[in-house]
């Protein structure tokens, strides 16, 4: 089976999951190494399914949200803010590097950027290696 | 853990996955994802389509739906930002909660972004399916709930555009804030000497639109007004203006139409502008024009595209070819002997009598000439006259020309005040500054938000009659929204699970829209309640909740959990 | 370990109810929310009703405080009963209570990955001395990942963690910490995740034997009974004595090596965690320790020791009948005069912390001024009290 790191993003319907709906009607290609979760809003985004994401095996989380002041619920992505640099802490105690954790602010007009992302984040994620949970996954 | 009502008849999932034409079936391996789907737990039935949009593809999920005994559906195709809608209403003709249906995006999240890779694109379409049939399976039908839509409307500008949505629904009966930034209204046309390609005078326009603005009883015209700030939601909109620079204004409205227009780029630094006498723009010639200023100048020369369709702003302004050729031709009509020069990348000439326009400009001698965006034209000081110096791209020889007057032809740009507008309604603008209408194709005058419309040059370059056709679909839109008075509220609220509720109020803490409050329950009880009219279901107080009593439907807790398993792990799920 | 509702009824005397209610009359939940009964929950299962009892909230409100078979007439040790159900119903797959939202137990099952390696020691104050082996051995517990998670509320777990470091190490003792500690397993266990609570039995006891140590010492209730009972029902007699905090610096003060030499001018009042008081019945230590300090004026609240009141919460299981509790408890904590509360469980303190933070305004039942109180780790106040 293949080591390719695999990548959970949780993305907010009114921004990054067009930015990333963007990037596929302009065609513009990158890795296949994600698996995207469509969120109203990235202040929706539990801790808690950060870390079982990581403890299933995912190699990366990505949690992308609107820009500051552009969220469309006002403040939901600040709240997004705050959590996964909380959860970056857990993860600092639980041993995994923190970059594995990546908030992105992307928004409906940014196609080009979501699939910049990914590719950066596939590169970093392959550099580091799979995480001490990959025997979870099954691969 | 949510409070729903557990539904007692095992899931009966549908899968239907979709070739589009060639757009998904020509990358992903659509006949293995269908065998695929057929393995999941839950799933009963699976088929594909070319065209699950279309009628036949429709019909045949309704059919499916009755035949098959289905409670669940899923169509992986497109993102369901486009047909959504569309195959919701389809499942409610069947007589299924439209609820109950969920789309897997394997065309812009897969087909379309991995098209050289069709073994992993084809592997990953069957995750997302994976995935969305774990989801599917945890789907509860819901109710949507009704929202009152005010009768009353905000416009922001007060342009042909802005002037034409406010009279036109006005005259539906609606009540209509005009608010303009500026103290007189007209906008950019307001400025403008003539129109093309008829030549008219601006005032012929405005003016009659003018009055009916300022003599409708439904339009209340603000002048130098600007929005403050926005709060609500669609059919109950609270805004805040502010009046010269002391009076604010409370307004309650239904929906909103942003029609406030554009600038003209401004080209500090180019061609020698503000640094030499005699360079200025388009729309300082029309003033000249417009007050007898011309003069009988020997020469002049416009220069095109300046500060567009290059790195920063690489599109096209649409308008400048033509008012550029409509400017030489009232130059050469008031001063015949006047050399008049263009000198251009492209010329857009794509409308109606516009390739008849530009013969009459060759007729009447004005000369044009190509550039290379690689070697744009030098404007230098020439004793008393300008000397412009341009490569022909046909001869591929330099030519010099001496001018009394170089004209450029700068781009429309967002302005500022419209950035600030974007933030204040929160709304998107692209990547080129204007606001970014819902879908480029299918909803050009809407946002992603309800209730909030957008029109003429806000949303991107174009002429008088493209604004004025556009002024009418948002005032078509909008009418639509308040003539109903109702319309349903998405049914993505909180739900609080009164068990396990401590009622300590984090949740009231975080919302920003005062939906999800704690209440005494009697019996020194306190537990969180919802008010879902109001509730937009962004999930923040879900999250924010210690116990985790609170989860969003359909978003909820137990379904995301159920993705990130079938995610992660290709057994399971 | 029991493991099916069947196999716990044998053996935690289920059978031998007599139906008397004093279960039901003494349990703090009940007293809250009269829709709970211990007594109907027997009854069910005399009766064979195991699907209603698996599927019912009863089976997860349970506190598992043990008050009800502390005066129980027959002994029926209904929290291991419920254990045993929660187990089986985990089995069946059977979805628990939401804890905490689940952020714990998520935590706790990616620590029964052998791969994972913690950064265990970030928390130890500088200068402190500690090692990789030794005699006795510190079991920490999940403090540093309470301040994360906890936040909110501010909870300064560590705090405890370094006290008893700068304790032990005042008294000659430089602890064993591992590098690597797993949680316990007490939530997992609680909640029903028998098989996940295994592997982290298994992981810790690894790592326990790496370190030499003879001594396990504890400054958790929840992981010392764990240890000490099931720890041991799992792997037989433990190669290593379980010891609490409280009892280790009983014993130190008795050897006249724990000296307090600040005055803490305090009226305290000392809250018994379940697990530490009826579970492991360790009263006289905790107590000892605060009455060996100066300035000290040790109270009792009404119902301690054995009848002490939970703080309303097991295993993160927060629901809309735990405030009550904790209010009821801290109002009674004042009541006996202290304006200092001292418990010796992490999780105790959390709870209480938790309460008392809450930013309702006063129109809605907040937590009112009279039962508003300080509280304070055994630990922290030991260290206080000796200048450290």
């Amino acid at each position: 089976m293949t080591t390719e790191p695999k990548i959970v993003a949780f993305t907010c319907n009114w921004c990054s999951y067009a930015g990333a709906d963007l990037a596929g009607t302009s065609r513009i290609q990158y890795p296949a190494n994600v698996r995207i979760i469509r969120l109203m809003c990235s202040g929706r985004v539990d801790p808690t399914w950060i870390l079982k994401a990581f403890e299933l095996g995912a190699d990366g989380v990505l949690v992308s949200g609107c820009h500051p002041q552009d969220c469309h619920y006002i403040s939901g992505n600040e709240k997004a803010e705050e959590r996964v640099n909380s959860t970056k802490r857990l993860l600092r105690l639980l041993g995994l590097e923190t970059d594995r954790l990546r908030l992105e602010w992307i928004s409906a007009s940014e196609g080009a950027r979501f699939a910049e992302v990914i590719k950066d984040f596939t590169e970093k994620l392959s550099r580091m290696g799979p995480t001490p949970f990959r025997s979870k996954r099954g691969v | 853990m949510e409070n729903s009502k557990v539904n007692s008849t095992e899931p009966r999932i549908g899968v239907f996955v979709c070739h589009c034409g060639v757009n998904i079936g020509g990358v992903v391996d659509v006949p293995k994802v269908v065998e695929y789907a057929k393995t999941l737990p839950g799933v009963v039935y699976a088929e594909e389509n070319l065209y699950t949009c279309s009628e036949e593809g429709l019909s045949k999920i309704k059919g499916a739906i009755r035949e098959y005994g289905l409670n669940r559906v899923v169509v992986a195709s497109c993102t369901p930002r486009t047909h959504e809608p569309l195959f919701r209403s389809a499942c409610e003709d069947a007589g299924l909660n439209q609820y109950l249906f969920e789309m897997a995006n394997i065309r812009e999240q897969c087909s379309w972004v991995h098209s050289h890779e069709p073994e992993k694109a084809t592997e990953k379409a069957k995750d997302i399916v994976r995935m969305t049939v774990a989801k599917a399976r945890l789907l509860e039908p819901e109710e949507e709930a009704e929202i009152a839509v005010a009768d009353s409307a905000l416009i922001v500008g007060a342009g042909i555009t802005g002037m034409t949505t406010a009279v036109s629904l006005a005259r539906q009966g609606f009540r209509i804030y005009l608010v303009e930034k500026e103290p007189e209204v007209g906008g950019l046309v307001r400025r403008l000497n003539a129109l093309y390609p008829t030549m008219s005078d601006p005032a012929e326009i405005l003016n009659p639109l003018i009055e009916q603005v300022k003599s409708s009883r439904n339009i209340q015209l603000l002048t130098s007004t600007g929005v403050t700030s926005v709060r609500g939601y669609v059919g109950n909109f609270e805004v805040t203006a502010l009046r010269g620079k002391t009076e604010e204004l409370k307004l309650n409205v239904g929906t909103i139409v942003v029609a406030t227009g554009a600038e003209a780029f401004d080209p500090e630094g180019r061609y020698g502008y503000r640094r030499l006498a005699g360079v200025i723009t388009q729309l300082q010639l029309e003033r000249m024009l417009r007050d007898g200023e011309l003069g009988k100048p020997k020469s002049v020369v416009m220069i095109q595209c300046v500060g567009s369709r290059e790195e920063g702003r690489p599109y096209c302004s649409r308008i400048c070819c033509m008012n550029a050729i409509k400017n030489a031709l009232i130059i050469k009509e008031k001063s015949p002997e006047t050399d008049v020069c263009i000198l251009y990348r492209d010329i857009q000439a794509y409308g109606r009598n516009y390739e008849d326009y530009y013969k009459k400009a060759r007729e009447a001698g004005v000369i044009f000439i190509m550039y290379d965006k690689d070697k744009p034209p030098e404007v230098s000081r020439s004793g008393i006259r300008l000397k412009v110096s341009v490569v022909n791209a046909f001869m591929h020889q330099e030519v010099t020309l001496g001018a009394d007057m170089v004209v450029l032809s700068t781009p429309l740009v967002q302005h500022e005040s419209g950035r600030d507008l974007a933030r204040v309604l929160r709304v998107p603008l692209g990547s080129d500054g204007f606001f970014m209408e819902a879908h480029a194709k299918l909803r050009p005058v809407d946002f992603a938000t309800d209730g909030i419309f957008v029109c003429g040059t806000a949303q991107s370059p174009k002429n008088i009659p493209e604004s004025i056709a556009q002024a009418y679909g948002a005032a078509s839109k909008a009418g639509i929204l308040m003539a109903s008075g109702k319309v349903r509220a998405e049914a993505i609220t909180a739900m609080v699970n009164e068990e396990i509720c401590r009622g300590c109020g984090r949740c009231e803490e975080v919302c920003e829209f005062n939906a999800i409050g704690v209440e005494d329950t009697g019996g020194a009880k306190m537990t969180a309640k919802v008010m879902e009219a109001i509730c937009k279901g962004c999930g923040v107080c879900a999250v924010a909740c210690p116990t985790g009593a609170i989860t969003m439907r359909h978003f909820t807790t137990k379904q995301i959990n159920a993705m990130l398993e079938a995610a992660l792990t290709p057994g399971r799920g | 370990m029991e493991t099916r509702m069947e196999d716990a009824m044998a053996k935690t005397n289920v059978r031998y109810c007599l139906k008397c209610g004093k279960c039901t009359g003494s349990c703090p939940l009940a007293r809250v929310n009269p829709e709970y009964s211990p007594r109907q929950t027997v009854e069910r299962a005399i009766l064979g009703r195991k699907d209603q009892i698996l599927r019912g909230k009863g089976v997860w409100w349970c506190l598992t405080c043990e008050l009800c078979s502390e005066r129980c007439p027959q002994e029926v040790r209904y929290p291991d009963f419920i254990r045993a159900c929660r187990i089986e119903a985990t089995a069946k797959g059977i979805e628990h209570m939401c804890a905490h939202g689940g952020m714990l137990a998520e935590l706790q099952r990616a620590m029964t990955s052998p791969e994972v390696k913690q950064d265990r020691l970030g928390w130890i104050p500088k200068g402190a001395k500690v090692s990789g082996t030794g005699d006795l051995l510190y079991f920490v517990g999940c403090l540093p990942y309470f301040d994360v998670i906890m936040e909110k509320i501010k909870p300064d777990s560590v705090a405890i963690g370094q006290s008893v470091v700068k304790i032990l190490n005042r008294v000659g003792v430089t602890p064993a910490i591992m590098p690597n500690e797993r949680c316990c397993g007490h939530d997992l266990l609680w909640t029903g995740e028998v098989e996940s609570f295994k592997k982290l039995a298994k992981l810790n006891m690894d790592e326990i034997a790496k370190t030499g140590a003879k001594t396990v010492l504890m400054s958790c209730p929840e992981g010392y009974r764990t240890l000490k009972l099931d720890y041991a029902d799992l792997f037989g007699e433990l190669p290593f004595e379980v010891v609490h905090t409280s009892e280790f610096f009983s014993r130190l003060i008795d050897e006249g090596r724990m000296k307090f030499d600040k005055s803490i001018d305090r009226k305290v009042v000392y809250h018994d965690p379940c697990r530490l008081g009826r579970h492991l019945r360790v009263f006289d230590a905790p107590r000892k320790v605060l009455s060996s300090i100066s300035g000290v004026q040790l109270k009792e609240m009404e119902r301690s020791r054995a009848e002490a009141m939970c703080c309303g919460v097991d295993a993160w299981m927060c629901n809309s009948n735990s405030k009550q509790m904790q209010i009821e408890r801290l109002r009674e904590a004042r009541m006996s005069g202290a304006d200092l509360l001292v418990t010796a469980c992490p999780k105790c303190q959390i709870h209480f912390r938790c309460v008392m933070s809450e930013k309702l305004p006063k129109s809605v039942f907040p937590v009112p001024d009279e039962a508003k109180i300080d509280v304070m780790d055994l630990s922290e106040l030991a260290a206080k009290a000796m200048g450290l």
